[in-house]
C-alpha cells in the first residue's frame, strides 16, 4: 500500500514538473534601436504605448502567451557598444534591432532570414530592400524601417533673394552666392554635416549626384573615382567659400536641422521627418520640397536608408522552439494592425507593401515619400568592408576640410579598403 | 604574549581585505583582462578570437593620426596641468588671505570642479557658439563687435578652447589642494622670515613653496592622472574632429572602439596609455620624494 501511494505521488510530482516545464514560455531576449522619444513609449510604456491600451510587449505576450519577451531599447549612441559587449561575453540578444549587418554576418553569428521569416512575408518586403541584406543568395536580416533624403528650401529666403530653386551644382553655388551677398552672411545657404555621426551621408549625396557612388554596378569598391574625387572637392569647395554652416566637422544634421527650423539655414538636404522637426520648434516656416541638386551631365540621387531586424545564432536545446518564437515576434511586429504604427510614430517609411495602403490613406502626402524612396539609392551595407568604409570617407571629408588632398586621401582610402 | 604578536601582524592586512579585494576585482582584474584583450584579434563585431602578438600594438601606432594624437595628449597635459597648477596656486594664496566674504568666494570657486565635467563642457559649448553663442550675445549686446565671430574657426583654436576648459575646471581642485598646505603652516615660520627681513617673494620662495611642495606634488600627480584621462571636454566639445586633429589618447581610443570598430587597436592604445601614465606619474612621485627626503 505504502509503495503504491509513494508511486503515485511520485507520478503526480512529475506529471506537474512536466506541466510546470511545458507551460514556461520560451524567453525571447530582444534589443530594440531607441529611434526616437516615442519608441519606449510604444515597446515599454506604462500604458497605451500602441494606443489601443498596451504597449507592445503587453499587445505581444497576449497574442503569444508562449514567448516571454525581454526587451530592452537601447540609444543609438549605446547600440553598437551593448551589442559588442553582449557578444564578447557570449550573451548576443535573440533579435537584434540596429542599421548594419555585415559585421556579424562575417563572424558567422546570424540565423540566415528564411530560418524565422515566412515566405509569405518575405514576399511582403521591398524587393530592393531584401536585396540590400542579401550575401551570396542568402537574406540575414530584415529591414524595419526607412527613411529618404531629399533637399528643403526656405521659400520665403529664396523669394526675398529672388532666385529659383537649384538644380544644377552650378545653380546651386549661384544661389548660395546670392544668398551669402543679400544676407551678409547672417543666413547660410546650404547645410553641410561632415561629422562622425553622418558624414557618409554627405559622401554619398555628392557622388550620387554626380554619376559615382561607393562601389560599381558589379560592387566593387570605387571609392577614388575622378566622379568622387570631384564630388567631394565640390562639397569642401562650397564649405571654403563661405555658403555653408561653419563647422561641418563638429555640426550635426540636428544641428543643421534646428538651423533650418529656426529660419537660419536657407536648404539643407534631409529625412522626412524634418517637417515634424521644424513644427515641434514651433517656429513657422514655409518650406519646399526638390530633388538634390547634380552636377551637369549627371542625374538627381536620393540617399535611403534603411534599419534592420536580425536574429543570432544560439546553442539552445530547442532550436525549433527558438526559431518558433522569433517567427511569432516578426509576424507580429510586422502584422499591418501593429507594424503602421511603429512606423508612423517616429515618421519613417515602411519596409513592407501591406503597411504602405493604410499609411496613405492616412496622409496622402505619404506617397510622395514612397516615390522618393523608391528612386533611392542604398549604402552598400551587405558589403564586409562597409563599416571601415563608413568611418573611411568621413575621414577623407574632415582631412580635405583642413586641407588636405581629395585625390590622395581617397587613394589611401581604396587602398587600404581594396587593396588597389 | 606570542597570540598579542601574531594577531598585530595580521591585523592591518585584515582591515585592508576589503579594500584589497575590491582593487582585485574592479581594477587589476580588468587592467589583466585589457592586456589579454590587447594582443588578441577582435572582430569588428567584438568576437574575441586567436592570440596575435603585438600586431593590435602595430595597427594603433601605424595608425596615421596617432603622431598627432600623441601631440595632442602631451600639449593637453602640460597645458592643463602645469597652467592649473600655476592659476589654482595664485587663487589658493588669494583665498588664503583673510577678506570679507571669503567664506562665499571659496564656495563659488569650487563649482566648477562640483559641477560633472560634461555639464561643463555642454556649457562652454553653447558659451562659445557661433550662431546662438552667450559670448557673441553678450559681445554684440555690449557693442563690442558688431557681427558674431566664429570661435571654432579652426580646429587649432577648437583645441586651445578645450585646454581653456580643462584649465577652469581643474583650477578649483589646485586651490583648495594648496590651501590646504598653505594653512598648515606654522605662522611662526613667516614671522622668522619677517625677522630675517624677507619680503614678500623671499617668503614664498623660501617659505610657502617648500612647505608647500607635498600638497604640490599630491596635487600634481592626481592632475596627470585625471587630465590624462579625461574625456568629455575633447568628446562633448569636438568629438576629435576633424579627423582625429583634436583628440587626445583617451578620446581616441574611445572613437577607435565605438566609431570605427577597431577594438584589438582601441586595447592596444588603453594599455600604451596606462603605461605611459604609469611610468611618467611614478617618476614624478620619485623625483618629488627624492626632493623632499634630500631636504
Amino acid at each position: 500500500m505504502k509503495k503504491t501511494v509513494t508511486l503515485l505521488l511520485g507520478i503526480l510530482m512529475l506529471t506537474l514538473a512536466c506541466g510546470t516545464a511545458l507551460a514556461e514560455p520560451y524567453p525571447l531576449d530582444v534589443i530594440i534601436a531607441e529611434y526616437g522619444p516615442n519608441t519606449r513609449e510604444w515597446f515599454l510604456g506604462a500604458a497605451d504605448g500602441m494606443g489601443n491600451g498596451k504597449n507592445f510587449v503587453q499587445a505581444f505576450e497576449e497574442a503569444n502567451p508562449d514567448v516571454k519577451l525581454n526587451l530592452e531599447v537601447v540609444s543609438w549612441n549605446d547600440l553598437a557598444t551593448v551589442v559588442a559587449t553582449r557578444i564578447q561575453e557570449q550573451n548576443a540578444p535573440d533579435i537584434l534591432n540596429i542599421d548594419t549587418f555585415a559585421q556579424y554576418h562575417a563572424d558567422g553569428l546570424l540565423l540566415p532570414a528564411s530560418d524565422y521569416i515566412s515566405d509569405e512575408l518575405m514576399a511582403d518586403f521591398f524587393p530592393s530592400f531584401i536585396e540590400q541584406s542579401t550575401v551570396d543568395g542568402v537574406c540575414w536580416a530584415v529591414p524595419d524601417l526607412a527613411s529618404a533624403r531629399a533637399l528643403y528650401y526656405n521659400k520665403a529666403i529664396l523669394d526675398e533673394v529672388g532666385v529659383e530653386v537649384p538644380v544644377t551644382w552650378a545653380e546651386l553655388e549661384d544661389v548660395c552666392d546670392a544668398i551669402v551677398e543679400f544676407y551678409d552672411g547672417e543666413i547660410y545657404p546650404w547645410g553641410v554635416d561632415m561629422t562622425t555621426d553622418e558624414g557618409q551621408a554627405a559622401f554619398a549625396y555628392y557622388s550620387w549626384t554626380n554619376n559615382g557612388g561607393f562601389v560599381d554596378v558589379e560592387g566593387n569598391w570605387t571609392l577614388n573615382s575622378d566622379a568622387n574625387v570631384e564630388a567631394v572637392e565640390f562639397a569642401v569647395g562650397l564649405v571654403n567659400k563661405g555658403y555653408t554652416n561653419p563647422n561641418p566637422a563638429t555640426q550635426t544634421r540636428y544641428d543643421l536641422q534646428d538651423m533650418f527650423a529656426a529660419g537660419k539655414l536657407a536648404m539643407l538636404i534631409a529625412p522626412n521627418q524634418l517637417p515634424t522637426i521644424v513644427k515641434n520648434s514651433g517656429n513657422i516656416i514655409d518650406y519646399g520640397l526638390a530633388s538634390i541638386p547634380h552636377n551637369e551631365g549627371a542625374s538627381t540621387a536620393s540617399a535611403g536608408v534603411m534599419d534592420r531586424i536580425m536574429a543570432f545564432r544560439d546553442d539552445a536545446a530547442d532550436q525549433v522552439a527558438r526559431n518558433a518564437a522569433i517567427a511569432a515576434f516578426c509576424e507580429f511586429f510586422y502584422d499591418p494592425a501593429n507594424y503602421v504604427g511603429w512606423v508612423t510614430m517616429e515618421d519613417f517609411l515602411p519596409a513592407v507593401n501591406s503597411a504602405v495602403e493604410a499609411m496613405v490613406a492616412a496622409d496622402p502626402g505619404f506617397q510622395a515619400w514612397l516615390d522618393v524612396l523608391a528612386g533611392s539609392q542604398f549604402y552598400p551595407t551587405a558589403k564586409g568592408e562597409w563599416a571601415d568604409v563608413k568611418v573611411g570617407v568621413i575621414q577623407v571629408e574632415q582631412n580635405a576640410l583642413s586641407g588636405g588632398d581629395v585625390r590622395a586621401l581617397l587613394d589611401e582610402l581604396q587602398t587600404k579598403i581594396a587593396g588597389a | 604574549m606570542n597570540s598579542i604578536l601574531v594577531r598585530h601582524k595580521w591585523e592591518p592586512y585584515v582591515w585592508l581585505l576589503p579594500s584589497l579585494l575590491l582593487m582585485v576585482i574592479f581594477v587589476v582584474f580588468p587592467i589583466i583582462v585589457v592586456f589579454s584583450l590587447s594582443l588578441s584579434h577582435i572582430s569588428n563585431a567584438g568576437v574575441v578570437g586567436e592570440f596575435i602578438g603585438l600586431k593590435n600594438f602595430a595597427a594603433a601606432v601605424t595608425n596615421p593620426a596617432f603622431p598627432t594624437v600623441m601631440a595632442n595628449t602631451g600639449i593637453w597635459v602640460v597645458a592643463v596641468v602645469g597652467l592649473s597648477t600655476l592659476l589654482g596656486f595664485i587663487v589658493a594664496m588669494a583665498l588664503n588671505a583673510n577678506f570679507f566674504g571669503r567664506k562665499i568666494v571659496r564656495a563659488v570657486v569650487v563649482f566648477p570642479w562640483a559641477t560633472a565635467l560634461v555639464v561643463q563642457a555642454s556649457i562652454w559649448n553653447y558659451i562659445i557658439k557661433y550662431e546662438y553663442g552667450n559670448l557673441n550675445n553678450i559681445l554684440l549686446n555690449l557693442g563690442i563687435i558688431t557681427n558674431p565671430i566664429n570661435w571654432r574657426i579652426s580646429y587649432q583654436i577648437e583645441f586651445m578652447w578645450e585646454c581653456g576648459v580643462g584649465i577652469f575646471v581643474t583650477i578649483p581642485f589646485v586651490a583648495f589642494t594648496c590651501l590646504a598646505g598653505l594653512q598648515s603652516i606654522d605662522a611662526v615660520n613667516y614671522e622668522a622670515a619677517t625677522v630675517d627681513g624677507a619680503g614678500f617673494w623671499k617668503k614664498l620662495r623660501h617659505v610657502t613653496i617648500p612647505l608647500l611642495r607635498p600638497s604640490l606634488t599630491i596635487s600634481t600627480v592626481l592632475n596627470i592622472i585625471y587630465v590624462f584621462n579625461s574625456f568629455p571636454i575633447v568628446y562633448t566639445i569636438t568629438k576629435g574632429a576633424p579627423a582625429h586633429k583634436t583628440d587626445t589618447m583617451v578620446t581616441f581610443l574611445y572613437m577607435l572602439a565605438y566609431a570605427e570598430q577597431e577594438m584589438g587597436a582601441a586595447t592596444a592604445l588603453s594599455v600604451i596609455g596606462f603605461l605611459i601614465l604609469a611610468v611618467v606619474a611614478g617618476a614624478y612621485m620619485m623625483i618629488s620624494m627624492r626632493k623632499e627626503e634630500a631636504r
